[in-house]
């Protein structure tokens, strides 16, 4: 299969963001020009969009141009992972828990990490952390509800 | 004259106070350390950093920002010049020479002219800042919505003509942005926007969390893809203190730069960009022998990094005066400015002056402490660059998710902020930038506020915009600049001069 050209790729993203925005405000008064309603200016956004999607999509099939770069989901899976794992964690289980979750499931990313060091490390920056951000700084993200309620 | 001297008084008065000296130099201190990590711009090192300051009165929080926005500056010319890797497109030009200086054992003069360079620029630019922020005032409560919209678009056009690459995906990026910024609540009709009806987005997109997604997550997967090639330099750091023979080559690069980079600084937009890439230029074709730029040229880091810092600078005073931010950096600002109850523009300076005052002042003692922080640190800099990336990007992680979260206190927050980074991701891989996405993305929400407004005064006729001098004449700048940038002999001399 020929490799697909980076601006048909990025001309279909385009096509959908408009696509959606459309779609999404199809509800919404447009209003006339002297009483803009909610819709308008959204919806005339969403065609500038579209256009410019359409315009890179004609682009790439006329001139290819550069291949679209492979994707790889290691990384996003585990990083991004991480980010949402830290998301649900912190509240019930408070930092404690969550941030050497968040180092440990995002260290998955890299093919170099070592488990014995990370898990030291997240130990170690979760603790700085804490104190850092809820004792010096007094700001308040959970420590540790379950065990202390704190 | 006098005015302006009084006015000053109150801001140093305010900003000598023990109290806000120590913010300010807390401020400096953390800004470097976050922003010379490889791979972490000033935006991601703001965002970063946003929630240490909640916890303080108004003043001294912006004081400690504006600490941490040098100290992010300063602290991604040291990653540049001894590892080359900029932490952003401003840094790329000081990475030329500069890299080159430390391979041959200089760096310590290429880091001690930098912050020179720097403080001297900044010294500059608070002047500029203190007289030209009154004057600017005044004119701003003279324009009304038509005005606004347009020195808007004028700003958006100048972002389109300024990013890298294809000039359609910029547009298509700040449409983009545009549309993100519709996203919430409707202020005029209360009615609900494009919230696929999720609570988190009822307010809009949080601006920190755009900004992280794209920027703090995003950037750690393009650096976990390629390849780690750090070469931190191995040479000997050298002195620091450039000598006299030295300082004088570097003098005429640091006034020139000094000017160029704050002219361009105060152009929407995000004019500051190029002032490093224009003194760069600038130097090399003024000077007697330009083979040696590359090479490790003095010149080439002392003009830039002069006009680095001058734009980085200047760029307040649309954010002040006229409450537009002209970049991303900016607009964390605003972000940050709105959390401590302060709307920025032309009424800040009448209604709070010292705030004001304060902060210009506090611009200028960031820039001294700088110079006093980093040269005797950079001995732990280079150690901190050292840390291999498998042990840096989990703590970047942490620090954004820990970041996040306390903006708003919402778990959510960091959910959405992990989505941005997806597509973020994705945007790297289609090729699109997402620095015009941010501005279009901040200056969206006034954009349709203001547009809404003139149409309503002018009972709906589009005609308003061109019918009005001063709104025609920032529309018709934004209309030449434009079709210039898309002539195809002026796109062949901007490919050239963002590969130079």
């Amino acid at each position: 299969m020929r490799p697909i050209p980076q601006d048909i790729g990025a001309g279909l993203f385009l096509l959908a963001l408009a696509g959606l925005a459309l779609w999404l405000g199809s509800d919404l008064a447009g209003g006339r020009l002297n009483q803009i309603g909610a819709g308008m200016f959204p919806r005339v956004v969403a065609i500038a969009i579209g256009l410019c999607g359409l315009a890179l999509v004609i682009g790439g099939l006329r001139k290819g141009g550069i291949a679209l770069e492979r994707w790889q989901w290691r990384g996003p899976l585990f990083i991004l992972g991480a980010a949402v794992a830290f998301g649900f964690a912190v509240r019930p289980l408070g930092l404690a828990v969550a941030g050497p979750l968040v180092i440990m499931l995002g260290a998955y990313a890299s093919r170099e990490t070592r488990w014995l060091e990370t898990l030291v490390f997240g130990v170690v920056m979760t603790a700085f952390c804490i104190g850092l951000f809820r004792f010096a700084l007094n700001l308040p993200i959970p420590v540790a509800p379950w065990p202390i309620g704190y | 004259m006098e005015a302006l001297a009084d006015n000053l008084a109150l801001g140093f008065a305010t900003a000598f106070s023990p109290q806000n000296l120590a913010f300010c130099f807390i401020g400096c201190l953390v800004g470097t350390l976050i922003g010379v990590l490889p791979g972490v711009g000033p935006i991601a090192t703001i965002a970063m950093l946003l929630p240490l300051t909640f916890q303080f009165e108004p003043t001294s929080a912006l004081i400690m920002l504006a600490g941490i926005y040098y100290g992010a500056q300063y602290g991604g010319s040291t990653t540049a010049i001894l590892v080359n890797i900029p932490g952003e497109a401003t840094a790329v030009v000081t990475a030329l020479d500069g890299h080159q200086l430390a391979r041959q054992g200089r760096a310590g003069i290429a880091l001690g002219l930098a912050a020179i360079a720097s403080f001297c620029a900044g010294t500059v630019a608070t002047v500029v800042i203190a007289a030209l922020g009154e004057p600017l005032t005044r004119l701003a409560l003279l324009f009304g919505p038509a005005e606004y919209f347009a020195l808007m678009v004028l700003g958006l056009a100048f972002a389109v003509v300024l990013a890298r690459g294809s000039i359609l995906k910029a547009v298509a990026m700040i449409l983009a942005g545009l549309l993100l910024a519709a996203v919430g609540t409707d202020l005029e009709t209360g009615e609900e926007r494009l919230t696929l009806g999720l609570d988190a987005l009822s307010d809009g997109i949080d601006f920190a969390v755009l900004a992280m997604g794209l920027f703090g997550f995003a950037e750690v997967l393009r650096n976990l893809e390629t390849p780690e090639a750090r070469s931190v330099v191995r040479a000997k750091i050298g002195r620091l203190l450039p000598g006299r023979a030295e300082l004088r080559q570097a003098l005429g690069p640091m006034l020139r730069g000094t000017g160029l980079g704050s002219l361009l600084g105060i152009l929407p937009g995000n004019g500051a960009v190029l002032g490093p890439f224009a003194s760069y230029s600038v130097e090399k074709k003024i000077a007697k022998d330009p083979t040696r730029f590359g090479q490790g040229a003095i010149e080439g880091v002392a003009g830039p990094e002069a006009a680095n810092n001058a734009g980085a600078q200047t760029a307040f005073i649309p954010l002040l005066t006229l409450g537009i931010p002209p970049n991303a950096v900016m607009a964390l600002m605003v972000g940050a400015m709105t959390i401590h109850g302060i709307i920025p523009g032309p009424q800040v300076m009448t209604k709070s002056p010292e705030l004001f005052w304060g902060m210009i002042a506090s611009m200028w003692i960031g820039n001294l402490m700088l110079l006093v922080i980093n040269l005797p640190l950079v001995g732990l800099w280079v150690k901190l660059l050292k840390v291999p990336y498998r042990l840096m990007f989990p703590a970047i992680l942490i620090f954004c998710c820990i970041g996040i979260y306390s903006i708003n206190n919402s778990a959510s927050d960091v959910l959405l902020t992990a989505f941005f980074g997806l597509v973020g991701y994705a945007l790297i891989k289609f090729g699109f930038e997402p620095a015009p996405l941010l501005l279009g993305f901040v200056l969206g929400r006034l954009l349709e506020e203001k547009l809404r407004q003139a149409l309503i005064l002018s009972r709906g006729d589009l005609m308003t915009f061109v019918e009005r001098p001063v709104s025609a004449g920032l529309l018709l700048v934004a209309v030449v600049i434009l079709a210039v940038a898309v002539l195809p002999s002026v796109r062949a001399g901007r490919e050239k001069a963002f590969q130079d």
